[in-house]
């Protein structure tokens, strides 16, 4: 799965040619280490860096999946985006590389598409670090109609994060202190130094505070935020690692418009200079925008058929805010129908499921591009065996 | 092995049984409906059930099943504003979201392949729920 993991890096500052040690998966990055950073391969959902993907892949396959990939062909989920030279990239390092027997890549949105059912669909895909809205038709993604958006989960938490610290909440990340317990029962914060933590650590570390916040008390709100209508609204407690318990109000309802309207970020100190978000559309524009670029024939079964998927979908009455600002936008006749896994495991992994079982499935054994066919053909020849 | 299927199809066989089947309704008028279900054995997609010419649109939908995916063919007649008699078939994508998703990925990824071994179908529906294979949404489509 090409989704945003990040890697980490120790650089070792004293000597003269920087020598990196990377350290891979969340339990790593749960222990903090000086001069640890933390770095991610991809930027705008691209991959950068296939260097730290290499290591990626290496630490699931040996580490935690423990096989050896010599004997297993590899599904591989992609953007609904990908470009051919990442495509090819991605097949040379799997193939020569990791040996791989067999190679599949299929397009994310397809997945998703499938594994609820639908050959065709219009699915709204919001993760961690970008949302994409992209057309399936008959299991194909129509790539003149995907849009894409730079403002996923990770931007809300940012939103959330930089919000409450705006108004004095100090969020103190779980390795800058600990709990001494000074009478049964009873404990004290002692804060502790740590001055070699990298600021990406820190930052890290801090995200993964302001991202549980927004996940226990965000709701969409049912119609656009605006700061006088949410002034008085009653304030909800949330409990921080450090044991302080902070009061939060506008902010539950604000944060999440931001996927209806970028533009409210705008108004959070300190995020202003984040993304110029005059030219970022909410998600119901991006729905409309990619069902409009597709033939005027397919738009209604697009209109019946918006799935929701990726972590950010699970947040709080998104489906049904969706649907109502669609209702409103869409043409007259046109029904609209959002739709949504119940399960909010099966919503975050739909991309996942989906390839799996589709891998999995005594049919499907006949569609590998296998690697006798990668040596015959070269590289390029992915392009014909998974278009 | 064709390479121009665009899509991630599961490459799932049609059992010539089932293609006679379609043509009969389409040609011969022998049946209403044919239900078709895929054999996971044989690797096929084969006929489970055909419908009587005599037979209603409820019947076929009281044969499918509420919690497994099938596909279907229905040979919709009608009257136009004109006072036309004419004829349309619908394919039809039976998905149920309470079936499992295993069933939903292999006959979402075969019917594409399926879907065009049957050559003369009019319309093609997909449905998750029985409202969106609603017999009032056939005849909207149909006009």
């Amino acid at each position: 799965m090409s989704d945003s993991k990040t890697g980490v890096k120790a650089l070792d500052s004293d000597k003269t040619k920087p020598k990196r040690k990377l350290y891979v998966g969340t339990q790593a990055l749960d222990y903090r280490r000086d001069h640890m950073e933390v770095i991610s391969p991809l930027k705008d959902g691209v991959v950068v860096d296939w260097d730290i993907v290499d290591n990626i892949w290496n630490y699931a396959f040996r580490q935690r999946l423990l096989i050896d990939p010599k004997e297993h062909p590899i599904l591989l989920a992609e953007p609904s985006t990908n470009s051919p030279l990442q495509r090819e990239k991605a097949a040379e390092l799997l193939f020569e590389n990791y040996k791989v027997p067999a190679l599949f890549l299929a397009k994310n949105a397809v997945l998703t598409s499938f594994a609820s059912g639908r050959a065709t669909s219009l699915v709204v895909d919001s993760g961690g670090g970008s949302t994409v809205v992209a057309a399936v038709h008959d299991g194909y993604v129509l790539q003149k109609a995907v849009a894409t958006s730079p403002i996923g989960g990770e931007f809300l938490t940012d939103c959330m994060m930089k919000s409450l610290e705006s108004k004095g909440i100090v969020l103190k990340p779980r390795y800058s202190f600990k709990k001494k317990e000074i009478s049964p029962g009873e404990y004290q914060i002692v804060d502790l130094d740590f001055p070699n933590t990298t600021e990406s650590y820190k930052l890290y570390s801090t995200r993964a505070i302001a991202g549980d916040i927004k996940e226990s008390v965000c709701r969409v709100p049912d119609t656009p935020f605006e700061e006088a209508a949410y002034a008085n609204v009653p304030m909800t407690p949330y409990e921080l690692p450090d044991g302080q318990t902070i009061e939060i109000g506008a902010d539950r309802f604000k944060v999440p418009d931001v996927l209806f309207n970028p533009s409210l970020s705008q108004t959070i100190p300190g995020m202003e200079s984040i993304a110029d978000s005059t030219s970022l559309r909410g998600l119901p524009q991006m729905v409309i925008e990619s069902i409009n670029k597709c033939d005027v024939d397919i738009r209604r079964e697009l209109f019946s058929s918006i799935l929701l998927a990726g972590g950010t979908s699970s947040m709080q009455q998104l489906k049904e805010r969706l649907e109502k600002d669609l209702m409103e936008e869409a043409p007259q006749a046109a029904r609209v129908k959002v739709l949504a896994s119940g399960n909010s495991t099966e919503r975050r992994f739909s991309v996942w499921i989906g390839g799996s079982i589709l891998a999995s499935l005594g049919s499907f054994q006949q569609m590998w591009f296998s690697k006798a066919e990668y040596e015959e053909h070269g590289v390029s020849y992915i392009q014909r065996k998974c278009p | 092995m064709s390479f121009r299927m665009k899509n991630a199809s599961s490459g799932m066989g049609v059992a010539d049984h089932s293609r006679d089947t379609f043509v009969e309704l389409q040609r011969k008028k022998l049946h209403r409906y044919v239900i078709y279900k895929i054999d996971e054995n044989k690797k096929e997609v084969v006929v489970e059930k055909t419908g009587a010419p005599g037979e209603t649109y409820d019947d076929l939908t009281a044969s499918l099943p509420e919690d497994d995916c099938r596909y279907a063919v229905y040979d919709l007649d009608f009257v136009t504003e004109e006072n036309c008699q004419k004829s349309k078939i619908f394919f039809i994508a039976w998905s149920p979201s309470t079936s499992r998703i295993r069933a939903k990925m292999l006959y979402a990824t075969s019917k594409s392949r399926f879907r065009h071994e049957l050559d003369g179908v009019h319309y093609e529906i997909q449905a998750t729920d029985p409202s969106e294979m609603d017999l009032d949404i056939l005849r909207e489509r149909a006009n």
